[in-house]
């Protein structure tokens, strides 16, 4: 082959396909810059909603490591869209009735793939809400916010998308990290006694948040003194050294802010194994006394503290509870979730069905700007399953719509609300 | 010599395959569709199809060093990490793109140079085992050094908005400059890999004592194909904040590291198409499995990946290869499982022999 012919070819090529491209480029031309979306007329319904349906977006991890929470996320909003739908349906501000459909996809907690979810739900859905994960969430929040997508009540504590300025197309669902510390804090400082406390915390920001807010709620109690503060990262196998050095502390109070449910199962056996009997305080997400307690062997422990702000449908004490009742029938007629919910975030995604058809109820356009201006009006709403002392909140600047949780006590077989630490 | 592989019963069809107007107008055309296609498709495939490009590039990196080179490489996904911090970090501080661009390719490659030089000493699979340590220490890594990388929080950067003036909706301008920045890296790879390079690496590759008879040393082509399959992954890391403009330690999990070496198998080992069909694979995939039924992608995913190991071991490059089979009798040296280590079809070919001879002069 003749290499000068080649090159000459090649230029030809690469000098035709210019031209042609310049050429096309020139017609094709939009006249938009930027984002594709935001132009309809002012009043125009959004994507995801007639008059008839609205359809709400889900991503969230519905297999690999996380997959336990984030089926549960999906399922109790299905549930409790299903059951409305069943009953005809949902009325909304505008005087309409509306079913409400919901598409949820998988994004097995990887950001890149929440991404792509979100990229492939935006146009046919009215607004996405309810997906677990922090890096998942925060993946496509500028995003939303470009392009307008209500991306809201959804399962992360990270306070970015709370906090209005920031994320004004944003709202999460559950509870900061620092709340949950917070109110830890504060029942530990009810306490008479002296107290020493051993901190053990992952070192991230979900960490960090929990040992900032149990920090402030014990501030200026001189009775209450931390003795020692470790951290482990998210990605260790083991913590026995951790806890093998804060045993040694003699702390009579453990604030264990782990994230990690074999972490945390292993660190209950450790302390044992040690002889260090302290009272723990754990996450909210870390504690379910089937999946952690039980196995850890809690009952050893004088007390395992928690925080929450739903009813567990498993406890003796809710079984007739007409909430819960209905609930756990739903979740298994619409929800696909036929096993008792393992996960909190099954009770949580309830409430957020029950929260957004408040915002529903309240909306006079079928717009993402009027919907978005219903659901920052929300004020004390007892949504179903939320337990006494705690509501739904979405006017409160930098905070989520649930930011009061009550703290309660580990009783054998699940939980009960206390209101001072003995 | 190459030529003369051909099997001699390809008549008329393939020949006429092999002519060179035919396969100018060919690419021509792919040009313009390329050129075209951006304008007229919606956002959302516009979207998917950079998502591909972004793992095409990430693929065709490991392909180098795995594919070509015959060393197993489990750490491909902390280059892209790498250079995707890289590139936010610049971005977030102002600095220029260009310059951006070129410390998310370097950056990566010296890191990879100096993993190489070490890992490349021991011999075999030990270099799997240092290389699955990369994203196993880069995930804690990058949390703890939040100042540079945001900790678990990640970052956020839309840099790649279309220039004013140009008429281009986002999603199309970053497809295009997927497209330029990719074919690009697309052509030197396959330029290096069909050169001597690449045939160092495959003799490399196929047999280690060979190769240092012949003068080439082993250790070194070990260095360099892991060098640049980490200044691709670099690339792949900037292009991956240029279209998803969200990075966090979650994108350099280990799964995701496993998850492109299954992509790259599955698209065709040693194969420049074969990159582009597994950057199809590691996108695509999870959006037809969750079109199918969201909560059993895994189990669907891993379906579909024994699937095509069992029925296309040499993986979708050979689709064509393997329906043809029945018809065609392929002569043994371009049996499905070899690798086209010394690629036969190209127009540039016939004179592979003279080649090898000053490459094995100039080695000497």
């Amino acid at each position: 082959m003749n290499s000068h012919l080649r090159v000459r070819t090649a230029v030809r090529v690469v000098a035709g396909a210019s031209a042609l491209a310049l050429m096309l480029a020139g017609c094709g031309g939009n006249s938009g810059n930027g984002g594709r979306s935001g132009d309809a007329a002012k009043g125009a319904p959004s994507p995801g909603i007639t008059d008839t349906t609205l359809t709400l977006g889900i991503t969230t991890p519905l297999s690999g490591a996380t997959a336990g929470p984030g089926t549960c996320t999906v399922a109790g909003v299905k549930a409790y869209f299903g059951a409305k739908n069943a009953a005809g349906g949902v009325k909304f501000g505008d005087g309409k009735t509306r079913t409400v459909e919901i598409k949820a996809l998988d994004d097995t907690y990887d950001p890149q793939k929440a991404k792509a979810n979100y990229d492939q739900l935006k146009g046919d859905v009215f607004a996405m809400t309810a997906g677990l994960g922090t890096p998942t969430n925060r993946a496509w929040r500028q995003a939303a916010i470009a392009d307008k997508v209500p991306q809201v009540l959804i399962m992360t504590g990270d306070p970015i998308f709370s906090d209005p300025k920031q994320s004004p197309w944003q709202l999460g669902f559950v509870p900061k990290y620092q709340n949950e510390g917070e109110a830890m804090g504060k029942l530990l400082a009810t306490a008479t006694g002296s107290h020493k406390v051993a901190i053990l915390s992952q070192n991230d920001d979900y960490g960090k948040g929990y040992v900032e807010g149990f920090k402030s709620g014990i501030k200026g109690k001189d009775n209450i003194s931390v003795v020692k503060e470790l951290t482990y990262e998210a990605t260790d196998t083991s913590v026995d050294a951790q806890i093998t050095e804060l045993a040694s502390s003699g702390a009579d109070v453990f604030f264990n802010a782990m994230s990690v449910t074999p972490l945390m199962i292993s660190s209950l056996q450790k302390a044992q194994q040690l002889n260090w009997k302290p009272s723990w305080f754990l996450p909210s997400n870390t504690s379910s006394p089937g999946a952690i307690l039980t196995p850890g062997g809690a009952a050893a422990y004088p007390g395992i503290y928690s925080v929450a702000f739903s009813k567990a449908p498993q406890s003796p004490a809710f079984a007739a509870d007409p909430d819960v009742v209905e609930y756990l029938a739903a979740l298994k007629q619409y929800g696909d979730y036929q096993d008792p919910p393992a996960f909190p975030h099954c009770q949580w995604s309830w409430m957020v069905g029950a929260t957004l058809e408040q915002a529903f109820k309240k909306m006079t356009d079928p717009t993402r700007d009027s919907f978005m201006k219903a659901l920052r009006s929300i004020k004390d709403y007892q949504a179903p399953l939320m337990l006494p002392d705690t509501s739904v909140n979405t006017s409160k600047d930098g905070q989520p719509a649930v930011s009061t949780v009550v703290v309660q006590k580990f009783n054998g077989k699940g939980y009960e609300t206390v209101t001072e630490f003995k | 010599m190459a030529r003369g592989t051909a099997p001699a019963s390809s008549s008329t069809a393939s020949s006429w395959m092999q002519r060179p107007s035919v396969r100018w107008t060919a690419l021509l055309l792919l040009l313009v569709v390329l050129v075209l296609a951006p304008l007229q498709l919606s956002e959302f495939t516009n979207q998917t199809l950079a998502r591909i490009g972004v793992f095409a590039v990430a693929v065709l990196g490991l392909n180098v060093v795995m594919g070509y080179t015959g060393q197993v490489s489990l750490g491909q996904i902390f280059f892209l990490g790498l250079g995707a911090y890289v590139t936010a970090y610049g971005v977030t501080n102002g600095w220029n793109v260009v310059l951006t661009f070129a410390l998310a390719c370097l950056i990566p490659a010296v890191a990879g140079l100096l993993v190489a030089l070490a890992a490349a000493r021991l011999g075999g699979l030990a270099i799997a085992m240092v290389t699955v340590a990369l994203p196993i220490v880069g995930v804690p890594l990058a949390k703890r050094l939040s100042d540079f990388t945001g900790g678990s929080e990640g970052m956020s950067t839309s840099f790649a908005t279309s220039p004013p003036g140009s008429g281009l909706f986002d999603d199309q301008f970053q497809l295009y400059v997927v497209l330029v920045i990719g074919g690009i890296v697309f052509l030197l790879t396959r330029s290096l890999v069909r050169g001597k390079y690449g045939r160092a690496f495959a003799i490399v590759k196929g047999n280690e004592a060979v190769a240092s008879s012949m003068g080439i040393s082993p250790y070194r082509y070990k260095v360099l194909a892991f060098t640049i399959a980490s200044l691709i992954g670099g690339v792949s890391g900037f292009l991956y904040m240029l279209v998803i403009q969200y990075t966090s330690p979650e994108t350099m999990s280990f799964g995701h590291s496993i998850n492109l070496v299954a992509a790259m198998v599955i698209g065709g080992s040693a194969s420049i198409v074969g990159s582009i069909l597994g950057g199809l694979y590691y996108v695509l995939v999870p959006q037809l499995t969750n079109a199918v039924d969201p909560s059993l992608t895994a189990l669907l995913q891993g379906a579909i990946l024994l699937v095509v190991l069992f029925l296309l071991p040499g993986g979708l490059v050979s689709l064509p290869r393997a329906l043809t089979r029945g018809r065609r009798r392929s002569s043994a040296a371009r049996g499905p499982a070899a690798p086209p280590t010394i690629p036969s079809s190209t127009t540039g070919s016939g004179t592979a022999t003279e080649e090898k001879e000053t490459e094995r002069q100039g080695h000497a």
